[in-house]
């Protein structure tokens, strides 16, 4: 099984997740993770999908069938290696009075991860980087006792000098916000 | 939990504090005439509608969409209004419609069973790519979500089988989402698409003058139709090339309009060429070109030679399975050029050497010029030796047999006294492969029936549609018995009309293709096949329609000059061999060239 990152621009209107998601079913291709957030460009959205899949050329075929979605304004689909990619994890970690207390330097030098939030007796740490790296960091803290454990889906950037806003269609009046 | 509580509430709030939309009380055609620019949604949806050149729909009216037809009794001199007797009737229609015509058909129906009633007709729509229309009411906006009576998440339920949907809140959003859809309806591979129309906006006012711009492009659908003069390039270097090519085309050839610009292309390069389903009548059966049909239960050779040929040049069409058989066993030894106009149909089943894309027009107006004359006089003549066996196994034994009557003998006598001009609907069946195979199409646009999602019951309202879009043509529908019982209501659709519809009904008794395949790959275990039929000639002439039974060889001939010459709505029922078996047959799976003769 390979992972693959579909990023997916499309006009930000109603219903769309749905016309989008609803590919992957009918192909019977389970979505790993799932990230929708608005571009640089005002009234543009970016969906960055992962998958696991044998075939390449269904994958391909896929990216095919996204395109064919009229609101969808480009769909790229990448290896692990084209791009560069992160999540992010928040732990919850219980801190009562009387035990062992969190070990903060290893927490930010060894695993670069931040306390963000200090509640009376817990703590909320905030660690990003690559599946790896959050699970690594997920059995270094579990001792510790997780309150709450929560990942966000992967956000990635292709390796390639240009943007991939550049690929739109150029016709349209786009509005920056940069 | 206390957190689980906390959001809930906070989305009660929520729900609280979103802005109701302006509620404004029906006009009934009157508030609105103190500002005549100033339209309610329902009207601008009629003068959005005549503005795209619409002159029929056909529709049902209920509870959501009341005030769309309200409305349209005001324009009821401009927008021909066809009523159905289910709304698959109307959807069937438009399809029939919109492919003898050449314009979207129009579909108006409201919430709820009403849409839901519509699905079939949309997913077949998009399977054969026919552009439609489809305005659905829906519960007032501020009901959306609540359970509230006849609502339906419609848009929900027609996403995975429309090209384009859109829920309309507003009467503003009236004239530039009807453009968006006529556009996208139309353009590119044709298809269905769905408006859901909150009936708040149907009764609001605009509140600004109702102005009509077509939509020419979108930013986000660009499909594209003239090809890259690249790719055009490659596929006539290859074509040149070839010792044995040979044309599988499709319904794009004619989609796109694109029956002269073919024909001469294959005169001009002599390559052999042979049709999908959906591509028949693109060119006259009798061109000395045309080889026969491809797939399932098509022709001997067309079959068999796609393993011979080193060139396949598929024009339009998107290697169905009903078409290759076993895919991975099609056309291995051949280079592939594809020519479609949906970039996700390339590679999809089959790998294409040099894909062209664009629409079947531009790209063979492109192609003529780059290809160069030719004579495949002896590669065509291997096609004909198939014939032989084909004609001396099958044909002649359905034309001229003895017993009972055969459906092929009614359809090809039809074709004889039609000259080969009818525009021919089928339901879905034995009679709709005997159809295709013994009707003789001498015009374009003459093979209208359900080919990729083989929806019984499309015939009785596709041929109402048919004929409603080309009244001048005869228009004759081959329909099973099972078939006409799916939407056997719409005799009334057709009665009220009047249209000159001439349906025959082709009984076995038998659900047949069903039978058929329980016979050669169930054992003959004939589970639940078998029918007991009503008396179809009283039902039709208790809705007004005349009709007869043919149970005889020596009455069929005058029984279809009784059809022909009738110039109301007629019904003739024959009589067939109960267990007639359709041949050639691709059994599902095998490859092409397993193809069975008999049984």
């Amino acid at each position: 099984m390979t992972t693959y990152t579909i990023c997916i621009f499309t006009e930000n209107t109603f219903g769309l997740l749905n016309k989008i998601t609803i590919l992957f079913t009918r192909r019977r291709i389970n979505i790993e993770s799932l990230t929708v957030s608005e571009t640089e460009r005002k009234g543009v959205s970016r969906y960055t999908i992962t998958i696991k899949h044998e075939k390449r050329e269904e994958v391909e075929k896929l990216v095919k069938q996204i395109r064919k979605v009229v609101e969808v304004l480009a769909v790229f689909g990448y290896l692990d290696n084209e791009i560069v990619y992160n999540e992010i994890a928040l732990f919850k970690i219980a801190t009562p009075i009387g035990t062992r207390p969190l070990d903060i330097e290893t927490v930010n030098k060894v695993y670069k991860a931040w306390v963000v939030y200090w509640g009376l007796d817990y703590v909320v740490i905030e660690k990003a980087g690559d599946e790896a790296e959050i699970l690594d960091f997920f059995r270094y803290i579990k001792p510790y006792g997780i309150l709450e454990f929560v990942k966000s889906g992967r956000v990635a950037v292709g390796k390639t000098p240009n943007g991939l806003v550049e690929f739109l269609p150029e016709e349209a009046h786009w509005e920056y916000y940069l | 939990m206390e957190n689980h509580s906390t959001m809930i509430a906070q989305q009660d709030t929520v729900a609280i504090d979103t802005p109701v939309a302006q509620e404004i009380p029906a006009t009934n055609g009157k508030a609105v005439a103190d500002n005549p620019r100033i339209l309610s949604g329902a009207q601008a949806l009629m003068e959005s509608l005549i503005a795209e050149g619409t002159e029929v729909i056909f529709g049902y009216p209920g509870g959501a969409i009341m005030p769309t037809y309200d409305a349209l009794y005001d324009y009821t001199d401009r927008l021909d209004h066809i009523l159905v007797r289910h709304e698959q009737g109307a959807g069937h229609a438009a399809q029939g419609y919109a492919r003898t015509s050449g314009k979207p058909g129009v579909c108006l129906v409201t919430s709820g069973p009403g849409g839901t009633n519509l699905v079939t007709p949309i997913a077949d729509a998009i399977i054969d790519c026919t552009p439609l229309v489809c305005i659905i009411g829906q519960v007032k906006s501020t009901l959306l979500g609540t359970d509230a009576f006849q609502e339906t998440d419609i848009i929900g339920v027609t996403t995975p089988v429309c090209k384009w949907n859109y829920q309309i809140t507003h009467a503003d959003e009236v004239p530039e989402v009807l453009a968006k859809a006529f556009y996208i309806a139309t353009s590119g591979k044709p298809g269905p698409v769905v408006i859901d129309f909150a009936r708040d906006a149907q009764v609001g006012a605009m509140t600004k003058a109702f102005e009509y711009k077509k939509v020419e492009s979108l930013v986000s659908y660009k499909p594209r139709v003239v090809p890259k003069d690249e790719h055009v390039e490659k596929a006539a270097d290859l074509i040149n090339n070839a010792k044995k090519p040979y044309i599988l085309f499709g319904h794009g050839v004619l989609i796109s309009g694109a029956m002269e610009e073919f024909k001469a292309f294959v005169e001009k390069t002599d390559i052999p060429c042979a049709s999908t389903l959906l591509g028949l009548s693109a060119i006259p059966i009798d061109h000395p070109n045309y080889m026969g049909w491809l797939g399932m239960h098509g022709n001997y050779g067309t079959n068999v030679l796609t393993t011979q040929a080193d060139v396949i040049i598929a024009i339009g069409m998107r290697f169905d399975d009903r078409v290759t058989g076993d895919a991975t066993k099609y056309i291995r030894q051949a280079k592939v050029i594809h020519i479609e106009i949906d970039p996700s149909e390339i590679d999809k089943i089959i790998k294409a050497d040099a894909p062209v894309v664009g629409d079947a027009k531009e790209v063979l107006k492109k192609l003529l010029p780059l290809v160069k004359e030719n004579n495949h006089a002896a590669w065509k003549s291997e096609f004909k030796k198939y014939d032989v066996i084909e004609d001396e196994k099958i044909t002649q034994r359905e034309l001229k047999p003895e017993g009972e009557i055969k459906m092929a003998e009614v359809v090809r006598m039809l074709s004889e006294k039609t000259k080969g001009e009818a525009c021919i609907i089928a339901d879905v069946g034995q009679h709709q492969m005997i159809a295709a195979r013994y009707y003789q199409f001498k015009k374009p646009h003459s093979y209208i029936a359900s080919g990729g999602l083989g929806t019984m019951g499309f015939a009785i309202p596709a041929a109402f549609g048919a004929k409603k879009g080309a009244t001048e043509r005869e228009v004759v529908a081959f329909i099973g018995d099972g078939c006409f019982q799916m939407t056997i209501q719409e005799l009334g659709t057709i009665a009220q009309s009047g249209l000159a519809v001439k349906l025959i009904i082709l009984n076995n008794n038998y659900l047949g293709m069903v039978r058929q395949w329980q016979q050669l790959f169930f054992e003959k275990r004939y589970s639940y096949v078998e029918l007991q039929n009503p008396d179809f000639i009283t039902i039709a002439k208790g809705f007004g329609i005349q009709g007869h039974t043919c149970s005889d060889r020596e009455n069929l001939s005058d029984s279809l000059d009784t059809l022909l010459k009738s110039d109301k709505p007629y019904l003739l029922e024959v009589m067939v061999e109960k267990e007639e078996n359709v041949f050639p047959m691709v059994p599902a799976g095998a490859a092409v060239a397993d193809i069975k003769l008999e049984c």
